[in-house]
């Protein structure tokens, strides 16, 4: 299969995942309201198709199970409780795993015996008379196969109804139809078999019955006794036409044969018999219909609040293509700029202050084309805090604000885990058992607010939640146990920054690693991830009142702000996230502490890295003069002044990576074409504090 | 050159309609992904064809069909079904969809019924 | 190389440093620069002789010379710049000339002399021999090879 296909297979399975979750989840929550059962039994029937179609069983297997629970619920006979809640949710865990280990190249296969085993005694719990009784009556009816050699027997008004016709100037036939064995949805089959032989003549009788070809009671074959004024060729070719018939054969009823007459009222009576028999059974068959198309309308009905969006998909790879491309017209945009000031041209001027302004808008468009909406990462939440609090046993809430803030996407794809991290922790350490929440005069259920908002050009996400808050002395006694800290520094800290011990590595101890949150990974590898991603996570508690973490990031990574400094002829870019500030020193106010070059700065000795020395810099000759220019950065707690020579000014710049052939540069995280043109090295400030 | 409108909620089962379609030399006149867009896109296309899922948001395809083939008698439409869908397949076929093909899809059955309806 | 027949013809591109000609295979070359401005990138190997900015994208560039430790020469008109692309890496080497493309019988490549123009063996693929002019065929993948040069250089 074509990896186009996956992809877009993956895809929309993975937005059906999405759309069975929230409402389940939704579900959960209002058991009463069976219009949810639509969607999700439509989600759960494409997924079935799509699963199908790719050939990967163990999908298709389950999502069907998951449709017979389904529409057992959305036809009220089987009631939402969480017992039925725990069995569709599992399935969707399968599902999920499935999808994943398919997206990561893998063949889908899973063991979904237990969750297809659990969704059928959830099935056959309300169905089992309905399933015995239709045991029952295949047991009753004669083998199907058995009219495979066209014989048919006539009772008294059958053979009275033949007879008639052959007087009218009709010719009955038997006709055996086999159908190809891999035809799904038989019944529908014969109904177009049945819609073609009604057009040229009358059908008489069919083996097995009418009723129960529509109920699929038969392996492939039927035989049905029509007259008709057409010869055996036309009906035969018309019967043909329709699809997945894979025979016919067609045999003329001797009548004399099957004999024997009543001559009155007889052509009413089969009249009317016919009829009334086409009748009755074309209602049964649109009464199902019926109740699909209702069903069908409370889906859409429902659907028709959320407005469907007209979008396309677009890989990722190609808006980076497009954002190169910008990129190189916004540097001869600056050329341009540059010539249109010299030549002093009037329209020139003005066609290229034009140009500038579009390419502004052009520039805002290319970049929010990559936001996405952190509800991305938020939507798989509310499922992991329902299973978490079941195995924990605690009752919580999880409130979501602000799903709809966005972020670039790269970034997106890399907070995931991080957060899962701190819910986690929230909810594990956090947040009380039950009973002791009750004896501190709390709500039995405990809540967690996951809030994400926009700031200037910051995203915040926030998780608070109302359990126990962080015991401050537990911190301290541990991070002196673990050295993290010396008593000294302890007693500077504020209370925060005593939290803060919570990030640092080296916290963490086996000992204290629980199922949930520990994973053998403390929280200082979460900090160190949304640091990576250029941001920030802190903290603040009040102990018995409940924690509050929050993370800030940058809106998007491809561009950022910088500071540009020149360091000999050398440019660098400090990204303005990790400055504190800057400052221009007097060299005799510089001091040297164990051969380290230090200044005292706002009362705090500050370290000085001289970038000339750390990047080997040729020198340039340039009159030396008495004041130092420094760019004083932090990472955590700990500050360093870098000196450099100039300090040129604030800038956005594009940050580009140094690719593969150049990774691990000491001190450079990436590089950014300045606006003439020329390539300038992004500083890595965290790997030059010490 | 036969042209066909595709009708599916499911982008995903489009591209292997699609697929089939045109490695057998068939014009793909329009792909839409509801009822309704299906209903707007025959009045406007007159397509040879049509593929018509059954389970689709807005407007469903048995709804679509029926108003196709109110104003358009003619209409030759092909139900894409799955299991378990008989009822609205039967349905289909009484309000004069010609054939219908069940999903998995296989080249072959869907060919088959192409011809057989375009035949 | 296994499949290459007799028959087959290797399409390179023909390259001059100091007075010798090299030849690498043209799929990999992605475009042949002038020489421009590049960045220098401190604490890398001394023949990683910085980026530049190749249309928006950031290109590590490499001097040959430097690469196989042979006499420095001043860059000048003639210098080009040969863009390859491996694995998706775009990689810019720097040699003294660049202006020919031709086709080399696989026949004709024949096992390297210990030593070509300084060049150590173990970057060379081979050597060919056509009328009056000798072609040596660089092993990209060695010289691409980092902790190779940190053996055998400096």
């Amino acid at each position: 299969m074509s990896q186009e296909y996956l992809e877009v297979f993956i895809d929309e399975s993975q937005e059906h995942l999405q759309t069975l979750n929230d409402n389940l989840m939704q579900l959960e929550k209002e058991p009463e309201d069976i219009s949810i059962v639509g969607e999700i039994f439509r989600s759960a029937h494409t997924l079935k198709g799509m699963g199908a179609t790719m050939g990967f069983e163990d999908l298709a297997h389950l999502t069907h199970s998951m449709e017979n629970v389904l529409d057992l619920i959305r036809n009220e006979q089987l009631e939402v409780t969480s017992h039925v809640m725990d069995a569709v949710f599992e399935s969707v865990d399968d599902l999920e795993e499935m999808i994943l280990d398919i997206s990561k190249g893998g063949d889908g296969k899973r063991d979904v015996g237990e969750a297809v085993k659990k969704l059928e005694v959830l099935q056959n719990g309300e169905e089992a008379e309905a399933s015995s009784e239709t045991a029952a009556s295949v047991e009753e009816k004669p083998e199907p196969s058995a009219s495979s050699q066209i014989s048919e027997s006539f009772d008294e008004y059958e053979r009275t109804v033949l007879v008639q016709s052959v007087e009218q100037g009709y010719q009955p036939y038997i006709i055996e139809i086999t159908l190809d064995e891999n035809t799904m949805l038989k019944a529908a089959r014969v109904y177009m078999v049945f819609e073609v032989l009604e057009d040229i003549g009358d059908i008489i009788k069919s083996t097995p019955s009418a009723d129960d070809l529509e109920d699929e009671k038969f392996d492939s074959s039927f035989a049905v006794t029509v007259i008709s004024t057409a010869e055996a060729d036309e009906l035969e070719q018309r019967i043909m036409k329709v699809s997945e018939i894979t025979s016919v054969t067609i045999e003329e009823v001797n009548v004399d044969q099957a004999s024997e007459a009543e001559k009155d009222n007889k052509k009413e009576d089969k009249k009317e018999g016919n009829e009334s028999g086409a009748d009755s059974s074309s209602q049964k068959k649109e009464k199902p219909a019926k109740q699909d198309n209702n069903n069908d309308k409370k889906e859409s009905a429902g659907k028709k609040g959320s407005e469907l969006n007209k979008t396309i998909r677009v890989n990722i790879d190609r808006l980076d293509v497009l954002m190169n491309l910008f990129e190189e017209l916004v540097i001869d945009r600056g050329r341009l700029e540059q010539i249109s000031n010299d030549l002093n041209n009037s329209e020139l001027n003005e066609t290229v202050e034009r140009m500038s302004r579009i390419s502004g808008d052009l520039q805002e468009i290319i970049l929010n084309m990559r936001m996405m909406p952190v509800d991305q990462v938020f939507n798989r939440f509310p499922r992991m805090v329902r299973s978490l609090s079941k195995e924990l046993g605690k009752q919580v809430s999880l409130d979501i604000t602000g799903a709809e803030t966005e972020l670039d996407r790269t970034i997106i794809d890399e907070i995931g885990d991080p957060l899962v991290h701190l819910l986690r922790n929230s909810i594990d350490h956090g947040i009380e058992e039950p009973e002791e929440r009750e004896a501190a005069g709390k709500p039995a259920q405990g809540t967690v607010l996951l809030r994400a908002y926009h700031s200037g050009n910051n995203v915040f996400i926030e998780i608070e939640d109302d359990g126990a808050g962080i015991n401050k002395d537990k911190i301290i006694q541990k991070s002196l146990d673990n050295g993290v800290v010396t008593e000294e520094d302890l007693e500077k800290m504020t209370d925060q920054q005593i939290y803060g011990l919570l990030f640092a590595s080296g916290f963490s101890t086996a000992e204290e690693i629980t199922d949930i949150s520990g994973r053998g990974v403390g929280l200082d590898v979460v900090r160190s991830t949304f640091e990576s991603l250029g941001g920030t996570v802190t903290v603040d508690s009040e102990y018995g009142q409940g924690s509050l973490f929050s993370v800030q990031l940058p809106l998007t990574l491809s561009i950022i702000d910088v500071m540009l400094v020149e360091v000999g002829s050398e440019k660098y870019a400090v990204p303005l996230t990790a400055i504190v500030e800057t400052a221009i020193v007097n060299k005799n106010e510089v001091y040297s502490a164990h051969n380290q070059k230090v200044i005292d700065f706002r009362g705090k000795v500050v370290p000085l890295v001289f970038l000339n020395d750390i990047f080997d810099v040729p020198a340039k000759n340039e009159n030396e003069n008495d004041f130092y220019s420094l760019v004083i950065v932090s990472k955590g707690d700990k500050i360093a002044g870098l000196v450099v020579d100039s300090l040129i000014g604030q800038h956005d710049i594009v940050l580009k990576s140094l690719g593969n052939y150049l990774s691990n540069v000491f001190a450079i995280s990436g590089a950014t074409i300045l606006g003439d043109g020329q390539v300038a090295l992004i500083l890595d400030s965290n790997a030059l504090i010490k | 050159m036969a042209s066909v409108l595709i009708v599916d909620d499911a982008s995903f089962m489009r591209m292997m309609i699609k697929d089939i379609l045109t490695k057998n030399d068939f014009e793909i006149a329009g792909e839409a992904s509801n009822g309704q867009e299906a209903v707007d896109m025959y009045n406007e296309l007159k397509p040879d064809l049509v593929t018509m899922d059954i389970t689709m948001p807005e407007k469903d395809g048995v709804v679509a069909l029926k108003e196709i083939q109110s104003n358009y008698p003619d209409a030759k439409i092909i139900m894409c079904s799955a299991m378990g869908q008989q009822s609205m397949v039967i349905d289909a076929i009484q309000a004069g969809a010609k054939d219908f093909i069940v999903k998995p899809f296989q080249a072959d059955r869907v060919m088959d019924a192409i011809n057989k309806v375009l035949g | 190389m296994a499949e290459e027949t007799a028959d087959d013809y290797l399409k390179v591109i023909v390259f001059q440093l100091k007075e010798e000609e090299y030849a690498m295979e043209v799929d990999y070359i992605q475009s042949i620069e002038r020489m421009q401005s590049v960045t220098r990138i401190p604490g890398v190997e001394s023949y990683i002789i910085g980026v530049m900015n190749l249309r928006g994208i950031i290109t590590p560039v490499i001097d040959l010379r430097k690469r196989f430790n042979i006499e420095r020469f001043e860059y000048d008109d003639a210098t080009r710049i040969l863009v390859l692309n491996k694995d998706d890496n775009e990689i810019g080497f720097i040699v003294d000339g660049a202006n020919d493309v031709m086709d080399i019988p696989v026949s004709e490549i024949e096992p390297t002399p210990e030593v070509v123009g300084g060049v150590a063996e173990e970057y060379l693929r081979g050597v060919v021999k056509l009328e009056d002019r000798l072609f040596t065929l660089l092993h990209l993948d060695k010289i691409l090879n980092k902790s190779e040069e940190k053996k055998t250089g400096a």
